[in-house]
């Protein structure tokens, strides 16, 4: 089974600790969730493991392959898919080409076939839609397909990050913030799909989110980060009746 | 698919093959087949004169050329100032190789064609090496980047007697199944050739852009951070722009070469770099359509400001300098109208026409 191992991963700007002596397991098939107040280094985490940034010391390893200087095209060959807090989608583009854009790695043509656009080009082309279209529906998009994803809202954009990761085919997927920003319907929707997620597509899911409530509801597993240091680790329980959690987001009495 | 595919309206798809056809019905295809006939046949029923066909000529290299400028501009968001030494690359490959083995050897009148392909190659080659700063550099780094090539290719072309020193270099007549091309359907000849060129790579950059390559040059513009998270190399697609963008122009200097009968380093200076840009910025930066509007536009409008400061000239004589100023003036005030004004391009008054058309005479 897939596992994802951070061994006392630490990481530093000059002076600033972003992550100190960090050790996470993550275990295939569950949904590993991170959660902390802000510049706890959550997204530093998730940095390091998609690899826009190298560990200043540490190691992490995924199914005995070590990411630690991995560069993120290299690490979403290997299969682990990252999701964006401020949107990182190509907004001058339709749904449908941020997509397919994410096949990138599976349209196999070479560049005669695609100034011909014949023959395989056309093929690929045309099997990859077929794969980018069990997203769109799986994600509920088929409104926007040929939007521009510039002028689609919010909510809708978020959808449109999740569904490009996805699109991906990957085994473990890092999802930032997905429920940010979202009114209460759309996050019961995102909730929804990050089950489906774990359940139908049998994706590992590592969640950074800030809203407790969802978190603790849908965590096989938590990691608490405050100060770039776990505090407090397991499942939902234990992690609600840690003091030292207690401690950090709401204070000594 | 419906049953008839001549006045379809509506979508009627039912696999995702027919939706990558890019004439959606046979009237569009149709309607396209003619338009591209009307500008086969014209020469048989009307004589220009030796003057316009030498613009219609400079039009058709700017277009091909502007196909490289849009592809590194206008979708990969890379910024080059020095596409007019391309260009030269592709010119002075046919120069120099003619300089050494004679203008009259059977490879530079009867194997035209392969030089052609050699200039977009040595043209490509020289793109990948250029496109490495691209690696690094961004907006006003990388335009000093592509701006030093332009410059050390003056100076290499200026100082190196392996290039005559900038003065002209000749090439010969080429050969056609009916023998020498000669001098009355010289341009007439280069007309046909360029037209042919046109259309074939301008379906190949077509197709291009439909598939992985050029979407990734987008990916990269819009967002390099994330592209990279979507599993491919931002700085190889890149690189790779700068190479496509070398092989047009390589290709368009080879043909100018030819046309001109000959290189000289006037034809690919910093002046012509920057009339690159106007062709690309006032066409429209993006838009495939923007390739042919705006070489015919600024062509268009560099023949209308050579009248003009003719006609200045002969009205007052004293002020000669004030018409030579005309013309890079009237570039440098279409740029920057339509950057204020219409920074989409004539392609997007291309496209609003359409629409328009599409719904006419209703409104909506």
């Amino acid at each position: 089974m897939p596992n994802l191992k951070v061994s006392d991963v630490t990481l530093t700007f000059g002076g600033l600790h972003a992550l100190s002596g960090v050790n996470m397991d993550v275990k295939a098939g569950l949904i590993t969730s991170i959660i902390g107040p802000n510049g706890a280094g959550k997204t530093s985490l998730l940095n390091c493991i998609s690899g826009f940034y190298h560990p200043t010391s540490g190691e992490i390893h995924y199914n005995g392959q070590r990411l630690t200087k991995s560069s993120p095209h290299q690490v979403s060959k290997i299969g682990i898919a990252r999701a964006f807090q401020n949107l990182e989608l190509f907004r001058g583009l339709s749904v449908l080409d941020n997509l397919m854009l994410a096949r990138h790695q599976n349209l196999s043509y070479g560049l005669l076939h695609a100034l011909a656009f014949f023959g395989k080009a056309s093929r690929v082309e045309a099997e990859n839609r077929e794969h980018v279209e069990k997203i769109i529906d799986f994600m509920e998009l088929e409104a926007y397909r040929k939007q521009t994803v510039g002028n689609l809202s919010y909510g809708v954009q978020k959808s449109v990050e999740v569904a490009r990761a996805l699109t991906l085919a990957p085994q473990m997927i890092l999802l930032d913030e997905p429920m940010a920003g979202m009114n209460i319907e759309e996050k019961e929707d995102m909730v929804r799909f990050i089950f489906d997620i774990k359940n139908e597509w049998e994706i590992t899911v590592i969640l950074v989110e800030h809203d407790l409530g969802v978190v603790m509801d849908i965590s096989d597993q938590i990691y608490v980060l405050d100060f770039g240091e776990v505090i407090g680790s397991g499942d939902a329980e234990q992690v609600a009746s840690n003091p030292k959690v207690i401690e950090a987001y709401i204070g000594e009495e | 698919m419906s049953a008839n595919r001549w006045f379809a309206t509506g979508n009627y798809f039912t696999t995702y093959r027919e939706e990558q056809r890019i004439f959606s019905t046979h009237l569009d295809r149709l309607v396209f087949c003619l338009f591209l006939t009307a500008f086969f046949v014209w020469p048989f029923f009307i004589d220009l004169s030796t003057k316009y066909m030498l613009v219609l000529d400079n039009i058709l290299i700017a277009v091909i050329a502007v196909y490289g400028l849009n592809l590194v501009l206008g979708f990969g968001g890379l910024i080059s100032v020095g596409h007019a030494a391309f260009v030269g690359v592709g010119a002075y490959t046919v120069a120099s190789l003619a300089g050494v083995i004679g203008e009259q050897h059977m490879l530079i009148t009867h194997g035209w064609p392969l030089m052609i392909i050699g200039a977009g190659l040595m043209g490509a080659i020289f793109g990948l090496i250029v496109g490495l700063p691209a690696l690094r550099l961004r907006h006003l780094y990388l335009l000093m980047a592509t701006l030093s090539f332009q410059m050390i290719f003056e100076w290499t072309i200026g100082f190196l007697n392996f290039f005559n020193q900038g003065q002209f270099i000749y090439v010969g007549r080429v050969h056609w199944l009916t023998g020498e091309v000669g001098r009355n359907e010289h341009y007439l000849f280069w007309y046909y050739v360029l037209l042919v060129t046109v259309v074939i790579c301008g379906f190949g950059v077509r197709n291009l852009l439909r598939t992985r390559y050029g979407r990734s040059l987008v990916a990269v513009r819009d967002n390099d951070r994330a592209a990279d998270a979507m599993g491919m190399h931002p700085g190889l697609a890149k690189v790779f722009a700068f190479g496509l963008a070398g092989f047009f122009a390589g290709i368009a200097g080879a043909m100018q070469a030819y046309l001109d009968r000959g290189a000289g380093f006037e034809t690919f200076t910093l002046h012509e770099s920057i009339q690159y840009l106007a062709m690309t910025i006032v066409g429209g930066m993006g838009q495939l359509t923007g390739c042919f509007f705006g070489p015919a536009a600024i062509e268009i409008l560099d023949l209308q400001m050579e009248h003009l400061a003719e006609w200045a000239g002969h009205i007052l004589p004293s002020a000669l300098d004030l018409a030579t100023g005309l013309r890079p003036l009237s570039f440098g005030l279409v740029i920057v109208l339509f950057l204020m004004f219409e920074p989409r391009g004539i392609a997007n008054w291309w496209r609003i026409l359409r629409t328009y058309l599409k719904l006419w005479p209703f409104r909506y």
